[in-house]
């Protein structure tokens, strides 16, 4: 295996660049997500992958490690032709990735799981592990990421970043060449993040190559080298970060202007009345005392990172999950036992983060999904008959506003549908009910730009006829372009609030990236 | 041909056409599987199956299971039965004796299914585990009650006025066909034209995004077994009257066929699909499987293994079915 | 301060199985003196020892959150076709027959489980079905009786404890060192925990899940084997319902229904304690009609205490966001 190192490292003496991708394409259900994706790799550098949320980067990494296999392209390692058919053959390959989910398993130790690919034996004909050179080599591993810890704890009893720090570990553990990460630092305390870029570079200076995806555009600039930018599963941008600033690659992940995919404002003011008034809303461990409003027509947008408690906080609203204490009131009334039913009979609406999970039936066609959140409303027995063909006039005339591109609204699954027109029928399963206050929650995951503009159109329309507009999005960009005021939202406070016109992306993200105090 | 088998595994009628190819095929070898007497006898024989599948589909349609259904009929016929047996009954002799223990029956049959729906639901027990668990507590307590009640192991000379259920008829029509024809429609109307229906079938789909769209997922789990509970009582008051006699061991065997029926007729065991029509030729097509291996003259034990193996088909051709399903839906 | 009122009921919901056998000790010792004599306990290992075996392999089996309905039709069949073609075989040669039937019954399993990805509950339903047909059917639904060496298997011992209890012994033995020593063993708690995560991180998952349901078949017949030597004749009953003190005994014992959790260890004593109660019935003279009630009893609370740890689990193990001043590292509390 040495040998096979050694002569690796010859051929790239020779000229071949670590990892090569070439003219990358993949198609789902006939749908092309990703349109020719071509990069290289040096030994000893970094890589800046950035790009919003269904810009085709987690398809090219995946592709990449081997979870799907591309439609047309080619890679290349050290110049070799690779091809994984799966994630064992990508690190057999020498490709480590750190997944923003981490991939531990808890109710292991740190030792079984830095050892889990290849359990070491003493006598090679008995599966038995050799837990005395296993626990050597994690507190080896563990030693390179700097992390005391003993290899015997298991992994549930592990803060977030030290977690990340195994994982790490992990990868280390494989003999690895190019190191993937993915969105790290999301889940990292500025302490634990400044010890990741120190390891980032480190990795650098021993040779091995590192892809690095994140939103935060100040990392990436200041880790990488080069950077590549995709949209809409096309590659954009790709070049040195010393010649760019994060402007340049806003704009090249936007990839035109912002008037063009935001609607224009409303001349009215927000009118006086308030449509959701939140006030001291406390639940230990995730959300602090929150206290804000939104007026009627009004769209107030939540920034944070990943695990600032800006979902969390929707959910608790819609009487998902439990609050301990405060109170929440739409249109002045204090809704006393919240639950989604009672959350729903006050006039709110949730459209959430996990389309798929949380949001559509998925067997059924779009007429019944649109129909769903109405039953609750239909004051009779749930035993009496429904009125069926005015539900379905009410539900196709919905669907028919948001534009659903489908070829039969009863019998085409949601399934069968694209991003976009799924989450359009989420949309109109709330529309169909008037809300008042409506709290959307990422509302263009994984949805081309076309289909967000039309949505951001949708709420926007929404708000000029009165409804008060709660958007939650990890896009700083979408939140500039539709909202009226903007909350921003670090370890479940709201720690900064901005109004139009003074949204200002790198205040928001400055104030985003906070760390509470005391939690280093 | 891939073509044509995938269309004919998604078929609804799948069922039907298996069943007459069984039919043809056994008609060589049993000739008298063809006459109107066999038919009856198939018929008569449906009904507390039918009864059964129905209530079964209930909890199907929610993602769950329930496996209490014949420890139920077993105990709600002896607990009945006690009652109103001619030999020592609480009210033997009495006018009420037949009225209270139907409401008995039918008690008991809510009662199991509540209880079932509440451990389901409150206590987030899984479904199986659940009524497993209430299969052997039910079908001891019914052993024991009667170990109570008779020096036998059943409790006969129930009177005739309850024998006649199952026994008698209007003009002709058996009252268990009628009562099995009312509860169907109720149920093929239940499910197809009213709220509690598209919240079962949403439920069954997703339980996640139900409770965000406002169903009370939790209620209707547990109105789910209280059906299946309240269809086992229908069906334990039609097979107590036909042997009119109360036993602990009623319908021990009928689990997997009720079951297997349901899962054959299309209904799926991952939740969210499920139709009583289809329930109907599921129910059909065991009947007459089970009817041709009896004309064949087979042994009871070579019956349950076969029903086994069919139960074994039934879900591989689910399996088969919901992966054919999701392909063209892609 | 709320997460460590849920440790605490945690830690009571862990111990409640052992505080449950404390308190059966205790009761039993109050009503029936013999109850204490040491022969009574040696009993209660001897009785125990086909339902403990069994419950190794079922714990296999749970901690992928799968399940195995079909224990008690395999014991059946096994005994069937041992005390009706292979009457006169020698006890190591009639076990060694035994457990490979067993191991087929467990294969067939898996082939439909794994093979075509078909709910666990539902094979092993089907298979409970066919099994116990076909040995009803070998039978003749007649009783089948041990030959002389199984029985003198049964009854005999070496150092004074019976030969069932070595069995025992043996099987636990080796099922602690394969749960805690092997790649596979540890592969079934990661597989548990995190099905899609262990496909990801390059388990063999099918492999192991198939390896599983064998060795749950397998371990069935060899637990029939020694239930077979005890009681010398297996009649249409034999086995009949077995999966109940099986699983009770693995889920007592602190095993998860949901997977990832648990252990052999504690099945054994699942199992012993399952056994005790009824032993503890049986010198009560309490009505035998009262046995399958006071089983599914304490079935039903075992079920009930491992999925209120879940919820309980679930709940501590959601992400924090933020840290609570005045609330102490989680380290600390940690158990």
């Amino acid at each position: 295996m040495s040998s096979a190192r050694d002569s690796a490292a010859s051929e790239r003496a020779g000229g071949a660049p670590l990892l090569k991708v070439e003219g990358l394409r993949k198609s789902f259900f006939g749908v092309e997500v990703l349109k020719g994706v071509s990069f290289t790799l040096e030994a000893g550098k970094a890589l800046g992958v950035i790009g919003e949320n269904g810009s085709g980067k987690s398809t090219t990494m995946n592709i990449i490690n081997g979870l799907l296999p591309p439609s047309a392209g080619t890679m290349a390692i050290d110049g070799r032709p690779y091809a994984p058919a799966n994630s064992k053959e990508a690190a057999r390959a020498g490709i480590a990735f750190i997944h923003q989910e981490l991939n531990l398993f808890e109710n292991l130790s740190i030792a079984e799981n830095l050892a889990l690919q290849a359990f070491p034996r003493r006598i090679s004909w008995l599966p038995q592990i050799d837990k005395a050179r296993m626990r050597a080599r994690a507190a080896d591993l563990l030693r390179r990421v700097d992390l005391d810890l003993s290899p015997d704890m298991l992994v549930n009893r592990l803060a977030p970043g030290e977690r990340q720090l195994v994982e790490i570990a992990k990868a280390l553990s494989g003999d690895a060449r190019i190191i993937v990460f993915d969105e790290p630092t999301t889940s990292l305390t500025s302490r634990e993040a400044e010890r990741l870029f120190a390891l980032v570079a480190q990795l650098k200076a021993r040779g091995l190559g590192v892809i690095y995806i994140s939103h935060i555009l100040e990392d990436v600039l200041r880790l990488c080298d080069d950077v590549v930018t995709l949209r809409d599963g096309t590659m954009v941008d790709n070049r040195p970060a010393a010649s760019v600033t994060t402007g340049h690659l806003i704009e090249s992940m936007l990839g035109r202007p912002i008037a063009e995919l935001f609607p224009p404002r409303s001349a009215a003011a927000p009118r006086q009345e308030v449509a959701l008034d939140v006030r001291g809303l406390t639940q230990p461990g995730i959300v602090h005392d929150l206290t804000f409003r939104v007026m009627r027509g009004e769209i107030v947008g939540i920034a944070g990172l990943m695990g600032s408690g800006r979902s969390e906080t929707a959910r608790i609203l819609f009487g998902l999950d439990p609050a301990l204490s405060g109170t929440v009131a739409v249109n002045g009334t204090v809704i006393a036992q919240r639950s989604p039913r009672a959350c729903m009979a006050a006039g709110m609406a949730f459209l959430t983060e996990d389309r798929r999970g949380d949001g559509l039936l998925l067997p059924e066609g779009v007429l019944t999904n649109v129909e769903l959140a109405r039953l609750a409303d239909l004051r009779t027995n749930a035993a009496a008959p429904l009125p069926q063909a005015m539900l379905d006039r009410d539900a196709s005339e919905a669907a028919r506003s948001v534009r659903i591109k489908a070829h039969d609204l009863v019998r085409q699954p949601v399934l069968s549908l694209s991003g976009g027109n799924q989450q359009k029928v989420v949309l109109a399963k709330w529309l169909l009910r008037e809300p008042a206050v409506f709290i959307l929650d990422e509302p263009t995951r994984g949805i081309d730009v076309g289909a967000k503009a039309e949505i951001y159109g949708l709420v926007r329309q929404l708000a000029e006829r009165g409804t008060g507009v709660l958007v939650i999005s990890s896009e700083v960009e979408e939140l500039l372009g539709v909202c009226d005021r903007v909350l921003t939202m670090a370890h479940g406070e709201i720690v900064a609030e901005f109004t139009w016109p003074e949204l200002d992306r790198a205040a928001i993200l400055r104030a985003a990236m906070q760390r509470q105090e005391g939690a280093a | 041909m891939w073509r044509f088998l995938r269309r004919l595994l998604t078929s609804e009628y799948l069922v039907l056409l298996l069943t007459a190819l069984y039919v043809l095929c056994l008609w060589p070898f049993a000739p008298e599987i063809v006459s109107a007497q066999t038919a009856l006898e198939v018929i008569m024989a449906m009904l507390p199956l039918l009864l059964l599948a129905i209530g079964q589909t209930f909890v199907l349609i929610v993602a769950g299971i329930d496996l209490s259904i014949t420890s139920t009929m077993a105990f709600s016929s002896v607990v009945a039965a006690a009652l109103m047996t001619g030999d020592g009954g609480y009210l033997a002799g009495n006018a009420l004796a037949v009225p209270v223990a139907l409401i008995a029956f039918l008690l008991i049959g809510l009662a199991v299914g509540c209880a079932n729906g509440l451990c389901v639901v409150r206590l987030g027990m899984p479904s199986f585990m659940v009524t497993l668990v209430a299969q052997t507590f039910l079908s001891g307590a019914a052993i024991w009650f009667t170990s109570l009640h008779s020096t036998s192991v059943s409790i006969g000379d129930l009177p005739a006025a309850f024998s006649v259920i199952g026994r008698g008829g209007i003009a002709g029509i058996p009252y268990a066909l009628l009562l099995c024809l009312v509860v169907a429609f109720a149920a093929h109307w239940l499910l197809g034209r009213t709220t509690l229906g598209r919240w079962l079938y949403a439920v069954g789909n997703n339980p996640r995004a139900a409770t965000v769209s406002g169903v009370p997922t939790g209620r209707v789990i547990i109105i789910a077994f209280v059906l299946s509970g309240f269809c086992a009582a229908l069906a334990s008051i039609v097979y107590t009257s036909r042997l009119e006699t109360g036993t602990p061991v009623l319908g021990q065997r009928v689990l997997l066929d009720v079951i297997g029926a349901a899962v054959i007729g299309g209904v799926s065991l991952f939740g969210g699909r499920g139709k009583i029509s289809w329930v109907i030729l599921g129910v059909l097509f065991l009947s007459v499987v089970d009817k041709g291996l009896q004309l064949l003259g087979l042994s009871q034990s070579i019956v349950f293994a076969v029903k086994g193996g069919v139960i074994l088909l039934a879900a591989i051709i689910d399996a088969l079915r919901s992966r054919i399903l999701v392909r063209v839906a892609a | 301060m709320q997460t460590s009122s849920t440790r605490a009921s945690l830690a009571v919901l862990r111990s409640a199985p052992a505080l449950l056998f404390v308190a059966v000790v205790v009761l039993f010792a109050i009503l029936a003196p013999r109850f204490l004599e040491v022969q009574n306990f040696a009993n209660i290992l001897t009785q125990s020892a086909n339902v403990a075996i069994v419950a190794v392999g079922m714990t296999f089996v749970l901690l992928l959150a799968g399940v195995d309905l079909s224990v008690g039709a395999a014991m059946y069949v096994c005994a069937a076709v041992a005390g009706l073609y292979f009457k006169d075989l020698p006890a190591p040669a009639a076990m060694a027959l035994m457990t490979a039937i067993g191991a087929l019954f467990g294969a067939i399993n898996a082939l439909f489980i794994v093979g075509l990805g078909i709910a666990a509950f539902i094979v092993t339903l089907a298979t409970l079905f066919v099994g116990r047909g076909l040995a009803l059917h070998l039978s003749q639904t007649k009783m089948v009786f041990a030959g002389d060496p199984v029985l003198a298997f049964g009854q005999g011992g070496f150092l004074g404890i019976s030969y069932a209890v070595w069995t025992m012994a043996i099987v636990l033995l080796l099922a602690l060192w394969v749960q805690q020593w092997t790649p596979y063993g540890r592969y079934l708690y990661a597989i548990g925990a995190d099905r899609e995560g262990a496909r990801k991180a390059g388990i063999p998952v099918r492999r192991v899940v198939f390896a599983t349901y064998v060795l749950c078949g397998t371990l069935a017949g060899l637990g029939g084997f020694v239930s077979f030597s005890q009681v010398a004749a297996a009649s249409s009953g034999f086995g009949l319902q077995k999966e109940f003190p099986v699983i009770a005994a693995a889920v007592l014992g602190g095993t998860s229904l949901f997977g990832g959790r648990g252990g052999v260890l504690g099945s054994v004593f699942g199992a012993i304690l399952i056994q005790t109660v009824q032993n503890g019935l049986v010198l009560l003279n309490a009505n035998p009609y009262l046995y399958p009630l006071v089983i599914s009893a304490i079935i039903f609370i075992a079920v009930l205490l491992d999925s209120q740890r879940t919820r309980i689990l679930a709940r501590l193990t959601r992400r924090q966001i933020r840290i609570e001043p005045g609330v102490e590292a989680r380290r600390s509390t940690a158990t």
